[in-house]
């Protein structure tokens, strides 16, 4: 299994309703990538304001999104690669 | 009121959050740990995998093992949004690294039978988090937590009050509450085995073997444990210790390493509004030789001035040898109010520390750890990651 961790910016296609971010969507390094599950979900609200992330998975791969309500940016935190 | 406690524990914790993460991980024996073992699927228990054991030892019970190194701060908030639905449930929740106490007492009315709500609680935290919770149901804590090792892993246990008897008499002694390896092996040294064995001895003969703690056993053989859930914990204990990423004979690191640990331990002691009195040290060489010691500051303190200089003084003493670290801690022990046996009023230098630190916490609570990097600390940057809660550590070790 590779990890890679990370902190970019992405842009991602989310839904948010009923309390809950749902991505669907996200570009990373030029290619788009289709959220097919959405694995975990957490918040964390140490420091200043609250960061809200999800584990995906787009393809057999999984990605660490997370969505800051400070800077209002959307990251990507880690990749993992099943192997 | 009749006494209900719940104790709700999370099965093999960071490891099931591991697998919650990542998909591929479902199913598969996994491990959280550096140098050994913090937590083990039960995938991985299958082969004998188990908390404390050397990652070494566990790959080799488990070739198939995958080992994570852990994400400590995911696994915090997964612990915080559990908490919070078990404060939805009862009114006073006593939450640790892993498991919590739930005092249900008063609620007779709105409950009537305990097990409804709290298997509720059960569904939520698996809905909410896809974790799983054991819950132990009893008239005290000790019963609870007892009856939930008996319905582990996702499961719920009552123990009536009448029924105490019959649930203890032949369990171990070792799972009573304060019969840690050591006083087991003692006690087995007796021909003490049982509760039932236990029992043979009568409090002042408890009295005479284990001080105050023999007393505590008395009672607690019988059923009995009085300690309340607070919901304001207050640790034995507050310890930092952490594994270097390379072992180390750098002085600059060790000191600004241990200046680090003490930091982040002093900004629980304050947070929980106490003093310490007793500072201890522990070293682990590279050759795993540990040494250990004990000092007092001249007076207990919540300032991470007078436990640095203590620990540092330690140090100076216990790391006598020429040989590498791989491993530094700091456990401040011997608790009081902060403000409670102060018998002088605080110098002024006292009071701007003080003042300061208040403010590094204020800071710090707001823009994370990482915010400020104070004193010694500063001869870590660059040495080590960064992230907004602080170093990222080879082996956070977290109060117990």
């Amino acid at each position: 299994m590779a990890v890679e961790e990370m902190s970019e910016a992405v842009s991602v296609r989310a839904d948010f309703s009923g309390g809950v971010i749902t991505p669907r969507a996200f570009r990373w390094n030029g290619r788009s990538y289709r959220v097919t599950a959405v694995n975990a979900r957490w918040e964390d609200r140490e420091g200043a304001h609250a960061s809200y992330h999800l584990s995906v998975q787009a393809g057999g791969d999984t990605f660490f999104l997370s969505f800051s309500a400070g800077d209002m940016l959307w990251r990507l935190d880690r990749v993992i690669l099943p192997g | 009121m009749d006494p209900c406690v719940v104790h709700v524990d999370m099965d093999a914790f960071f490891a099931s959050v591991e697998q919650r993460l990542v998909p591929a991980l479902r199913g598969r024996p996994v491990a959280v740990g550096s140098g050994c073992v913090a937590s083990a699927s039960y995938e991985a228990r299958a082969s004998g995998v188990r908390a404390g054991m050397p990652l070494g030892e566990a790959r080799r019970l488990c070739p198939s093992l995958v080992v994570r190194p852990g994400s400590y701060g995911i696994y915090r908030c997964f612990a915080e949004r559990v908490w919070e639905l078990c404060r939805e449930v009862a009114p006073a929740v006593e939450t640790h690294l892993d498991d919590a106490y739930l005092d249900l007492a008063g609620t007779e009315r709105l409950y009537g039978d305990p097990r409804g709500p709290v298997e509720a609680l059960r569904v939520r935290v698996r809905g909410t988090t896809g974790l799983t919770v054991t819950a132990g149901i009893g008239p005290n804590r000790m019963i609870a937590r007892l009856a939930g090792k008996t319905a582990k892993p996702d499961g719920l246990a009552l123990v009536h009050p009448e029924q105490v008897e019959a649930f203890l008499i032949d369990r171990p002694a070792a799972d009573v509450p304060g019969v840690g390896p050591k006083t087991a092996a003692r006690l087995a040294g007796f021909g003490i085995r049982t509760v039932r064995d236990l029992r043979a001895l009568s409090r002042a003969e408890l009295a005479r073997l284990f001080g105050r703690a023999g007393e505590a056993l008395y009672d607690r053989a019988r059923g009995q444990d009085t300690r309340p859930v607070s919901a304001r914990e207050i640790p034995k204990t507050i310890s930092r210790e952490t594994t270097f990423h390379r072992e180390t004979t750098d002085p600059a690191e060790i000191r600004g390493m241990l200046h680090y640990l003490v930091e982040r331990a002093m900004k629980a002691v304050r947070a929980l509004g106490l003093a310490a009195r007793v500072v201890a040290l522990r070293i682990r060489y590279a050759d795993f030789k540990v040494d250990e010691g004990r000092t007092r500051p001249a007076m207990p303190t919540d300032l991470e001035g007078p436990v640095f200089d203590a620990a540092l003084a330690l140090l100076g003493r216990l790391h006598a040898r020429r040989v590498a670290l791989r491993l530094v801690g700091v456990t401040l022990s011997g608790f009081s109010g902060s403000g409670a046996e102060q018998t002088s009023l605080l110098e002024p230098t006292e009071d701007r520390r003080a003042r300061l630190a208040d403010a590094l916490d204020e800071l710090r609570g707001r823009f994370g750890f990482s915010a400020v990097t104070a004193g010694r600390s500063i001869d870590l940057l660059g040495r080590l990651r960064q992230d907004a809660n602080g170093y990222v550590l080879r082996t956070p070790c977290l109060t117990k």
